[in-house]
């Protein structure tokens, strides 16, 4: 396929399954960001790539007993993220440590099914690398409904949340439930994680969901402002990415997670410079 | 006077020590308890036992006439910490959302704001001084403004009692002065019951009306004009302390509420 030019893209939405990548990687984009900016600021970022690493098991095992593998994805996703906060929790290891444990669970699960299996390797690069432009109306639906309960626990709960992400002995003293706030957020960590594989892939979701935050982190603004323009970050980069990828004709998730970097480096570099 | 805190025969052990042994003294209502003792002598621990924070092994601790364990009126007790200041000065958060988290308990869960919240907020502000910060980021702010900061937050409940844990360490002497000076002033003016972790004497035997001294064993006096340092000193620091006390320092370093 050759490549498109500017004045190709108003054509481009006159194919449903550029409008509903559209549609999805708006909605990823805004709940990987807000829950991106909260593990960003609890400085637990690599609980991301670990949980992602691991649903790679999940994957495998949804194509292999033939169940959704965004599904298969989710519940291993869930039970390893319980897994490193139960690790962390009982002092049987560090956080980076509890990580690289379920990763390499995770992964090596995949890694033998996949050679019982022998059959879905094609299938499964897909949900390695992402692949927003085959979406389906179904996808956008659940992606939908899984996004308004995230971003209506992080609305609601915003003020406790807040409180116990910026000091969580203080949140206790004050009466929060921050163990169960934690373990309610924990899951949503999970969920995003396992829809924002069909967006961005396994390998790359921790940039959708860390990259945003980092940028807005770089305007030195108040928390509300930060959490907004981590969203705004994050939406502007999964589009420029779908459309600079159908243009160019190079993979989707490679342009989204170029994008949000090359906007990371150059808020940095404004910032410094100005 | 009204009992504010009542502890009898507290054990407190942190491992298999114990940290505080056979504990009774009564906080009254309205005071302003200095907490002193030497590094290591359970202070923290009395702090955080007093907070329930920190399991007790033996005896009670009855705060507001109520047993600890059934206390659930948390939102009337302050308390910074001594590691609250020390936060990620990058957070992105300003002095008033700060202030706005010290409004946020079990009873409000999931409850969006309110106008009085932010008007707490504000007055929380006003009364330590910082409206004028209040849109600046907290990483931006100089040590003396980061304590007022987080007095602020723990006021903004409207608490009765107020705790805090070595808020004046990294201060030079004019701002602790100052700060001292602005807890006097809540203590004397709001009727608020004070029990703050210091080190600093001087400040503790002219501005405070009891002092706790805390080795292993609390010992708890109230200051008067015939209060003899020494005598409570030395059940702390040992009969080798002696306090050189002069009346006219016990002024400290003035400073004007405008400077």
């Amino acid at each position: 396929m050759s490549s498109l030019s500017l004045f190709d893209i108003p054509s481009l939405f006159q194919y449903q399954f550029f409008v509903l990548a559209l549609i999805g990687g708006t909605l990823a984009a805004i709940v990987s960001s807000w829950i991106g900016l909260f593990l960003i600021l609890r400085k637990e970022s690599m609980l991301v790539d670990g949980v992602a690493h691991t649903a790679f098991g999940g994957v495998a095992l949804g194509l292999f007993i033939g169940i959704d593998p965004i599904l298969g994805a989710l519940v291993v996703s869930a039970v390893s993220v319980y897994g490193i906060t139960y690790m962390r929790r009982k002092g049987l290891a560090q956080s980076d440590s509890a990580i690289a444990v379920m990763l390499a669970i995770g992964f090596s699960l995949g890694i033998i099914i996949i050679s019982m299996a022998n059959g879905f390797n094609v299938e499964l690069l897909s949900y390695l690398f992402g692949s927003i432009l085959t979406m389906s109306y179904n996808d956008v639906i659940v992606l939908s409904v899984l996004t308004l309960g995230a971003i209506g626990f992080l609305v609601f709960f915003y003020k406790e949340m807040l409180a116990l992400t910026f000091d969580e002995d203080g949140a206790h003293m004050q009466g929060i439930p921050v163990q169960g706030m934690t373990m309610a957020f924990n899951l949503l960590v999970a969920v995003t994680i396992a829809l924002s594989i069909k967006v961005i892939g396994i390998i790359l979701v921790v940039a959708l969901m860390v990259l945003p935050g980092l940028t807005a982190l770089q305007l030195h603004r108040s928390f509300k402002s930060t959490l907004v323009a981590s969203s705004l970050f994050g939406i502007f980069a999964t589009i420029m990415g779908i459309i600079l990828s159908a243009l160019f004709n190079v993979a989707t998730s490679g342009v989204i997670v170029f994008t949000a970097a090359g906007v990371f480096l150059f808020v940095a570099a404004y910032q410094r410079l100005a | 006077m009204e009992p504010i805190i009542e502890v009898q025969e507290l054990v407190v052990k942190r491992g298999p020590s114990e940290v505080i042994s056979e504990a009774s003294f009564v906080i009254e209502r309205g005071d302003y308890v200095g907490i002193m003792g030497p590094n290591g002598g359970g202070k923290t621990t009395l702090v955080l036992a007093l907070l329930g924070m920190l399991p007790k092994e033996k005896g009670s601790i009855r705060i507001m006439g109520e047993d600890i364990e059934s206390f659930d009126q948390w939102d009337k007790v302050g308390y910074v910490s001594q590691y609250a200041i020390n936060f990620d000065s990058h957070f992105p958060l300003t002095v008033r959302e700060l202030v706005g988290l010290g409004r946020v308990n079990r009873k409000n869960l999931g409850r969006f704001r309110k106008k009085e919240d932010w008007k707490a907020v504000d007055e929380a502000l006003e009364a330590m001084n910082i409206t004028n910060l209040a849109r600046k980021r907290i990483g931006q702010l100089s040590g003396g403004q980061r304590q007022r900061a987080f007095v602020a937050k723990s006021l903004v409940s409207k608490p009765e009692l107020l705790m805090l844990d070595e808020p004046v360490t990294d201060l030079d002497p004019v701002s602790r002065e100052r700060f001292f000076k602005r807890l006097s002033n809540l203590n004397q003016m709001k009727g608020l019951t004070i029990l703050i972790v210091s080190h600093d004497l001087t400040a503790i035997f002219c501005r405070m009306s009891r002092v706790l001294c805390v080795n292993k064993q609390v010992h708890s006096a109230a200051i008067t004009e015939e209060t003899v340092p020494d005598d409570i000193l030395r059940k702390g620091y040992g009969d080798h302390f002696h306090f050189v006390f002069h009346r006219e320092l016990c002024k400290g370093v003035f400073v004007d509420e405008q400077s």
